[in-house]
């Protein structure tokens, strides 16, 4: 058994014979805004999903001709490979990847094992900021069939459809919003949204060097808490990123059609006036 | 009680800087942050460990010859924006007072605007490592 669309993985030994490439671009996306000025992939560029990706005022993603200017500098074309990596079992890179599908671009892969297996494998790290002549990229309108709203999840529940948790237990459980030390809590409720099967997204990858887990593994997992191919999917965590990696997970690995990622997540449903919450 | 000498200096520096220069000064810190001493790393259970950051963060806390409070981190080097804020919370409160150490307030850090530069989760873990560091400071206080 193989991964459903292995096309969207490469190895680092794919990436590392592929720096020269000009078909293909290399971005680190990290959770950690600071590691890539402290040491990057030769040739890679950095999309800081906090600084970079969202709306400067409202809570969304940039917009399409921001997304334009954006992809336009760091020397992406409509038809160059994106291969996206980084910290943290690539949590950012499967985020920014999925904002890359949102606004259309195709040709997108992950770089399994992320900044830690190319660490791992004590492959270069490099301090300098390459620089690619700009181009003129074009945007496709969102794509808004890998994009849950609130009102998805509401419809969701009403079709007794199924919503994946990605958070940790503790998250799902409701428990960590009582934790001590949280001044700027982003819900005011803990919980899950109910019906939500719990899979913490770290499950889909190896702890040891964060690469995804075999196929076999995956659907295990997958279809035995009852999330299974045939049907809609709502994946969501506290504010769509983690959930970003379960949604690359169904959507590739797995090869599930209709899978979608709730980006307003915890932090939208847990404030939310009169929305239902299970504990 | 105003803040230790140290840290308001830090955190009027800090201010008045561009959001460029904020990021620039974090990883500064990160990499300036001193390696645990060898003496402590047997005791890694024993120190407080940060639950509110997503990266594990350990503090361990001793009173010097004067009296004041000396701190000893370790962070991993994979995470330098938490490297980079618990870096600021040791240059600004080694050697401080057991009272003026907890007498910081939990919202000291807004007048750096630091949300310009970085999330408001690692914000969150920002304050965590300051209560831990409150805690450290208090068993050290004790011993």
């Amino acid at each position: 058994m193989s991964y459903a669309h292995p096309e969207y993985l490469v190895d680092t030994e794919w990436v590392a014979a592929h720096l020269q490439d000009a078909n293909v671009r290399i971005v680190e996306s990290d959770e950690d805004p600071l590691l890539y000025a402290i040491g990057h992939i030769p040739g890679a560029v950095h999309v800081d999903w906090f600084s970079v990706l969202q709306h400067p005022l409202r809570r969304d993603f940039l917009t399409k001709e921001k997304f334009e200017e954006l992809v336009s500098a760091l020397g992406i074309a409509n038809d160059t490979t994106v291969v996206f990596y980084g910290d943290k079992s690539n949590w950012f890179a499967a985020y920014a990847l999925w904002l890359f599908q949102y606004y259309g671009h195709q040709n997108v892969k992950i770089m399994n094992g992320g900044r830690t297996k190319w660490e791992q494998e004590k492959r270069p790290f490099v301090k300098e900021t390459p620089s690619y002549a700009k181009t003129a990229y074009r945007a496709k309108e969102a794509d808004k069939s890998i994009r849950a709203f609130r009102d998805d999840v509401f419809k969701q529940l009403d079709a007794k459809k199924p919503l994946v948790d990605v958070r940790s237990p503790k998250e799902y459980s409701g428990e960590l919003t009582h934790m001590a030390n949280y001044p700027q809590e982003g819900s005011t409720r803990g919980g899950h949204i109910p019906t939500a099967v719990s899979i913490p997204w770290s499950q889909a990858v190896n702890e040891a060097d964060a690469t995804f887990k075999s196929p076999e593994e995956l659907r295990a997992l997958y279809e035995g808490k009852n999330i299974k191919a045939d049907g809609e999917v709502i994946a969501y965590c506290r504010i769509g990123e983690r959930s970003s990696v379960t949604w690359f997970v169904l959507k590739y690995l797995l090869g599930y059609p209709n899978v979608k990622n709730y980006d307003g997540s915890w932090t939208e449903w847990g404030n939310l006036v009169d929305a239902p919450i299970e504990k | 009680m105003p803040l230790p000498q140290n840290l308001q200096e830090i955190i009027d520096m800090i201010a008045s800087m561009s959001r460029e220069e904020k990021l620039e000064t974090l990883i500064a810190y990160a990499e300036t942050l001193p390696d645990l001493p060898e003496r402590f790393k047997t005791q890694r259970d024993q120190m407080e460990s940060v639950p509110e950051c997503m990266t594990p963060v350990f503090i361990i806390a001793e009173k010097d010859e004067h009296g004041g409070i000396q701190f000893y981190l370790d962070i991993p080097p994979q995470s330098p924006t938490v490297r980079g804020l618990a870096s600021i919370l040791l240059n600004g409160l080694n050697g401080c007072a057991f009272e003026e150490i907890v007498s910081v307030p939990i919202d000291f850090y807004h007048p750096m605007n630091l949300q310009e530069a970085v999330s408001q989760q690692r914000i969150t873990g920002f304050t965590g490592v300051l209560s831990h560091m409150k805690q450290a400071a208090a068993k050290a206080q004790q011993a």
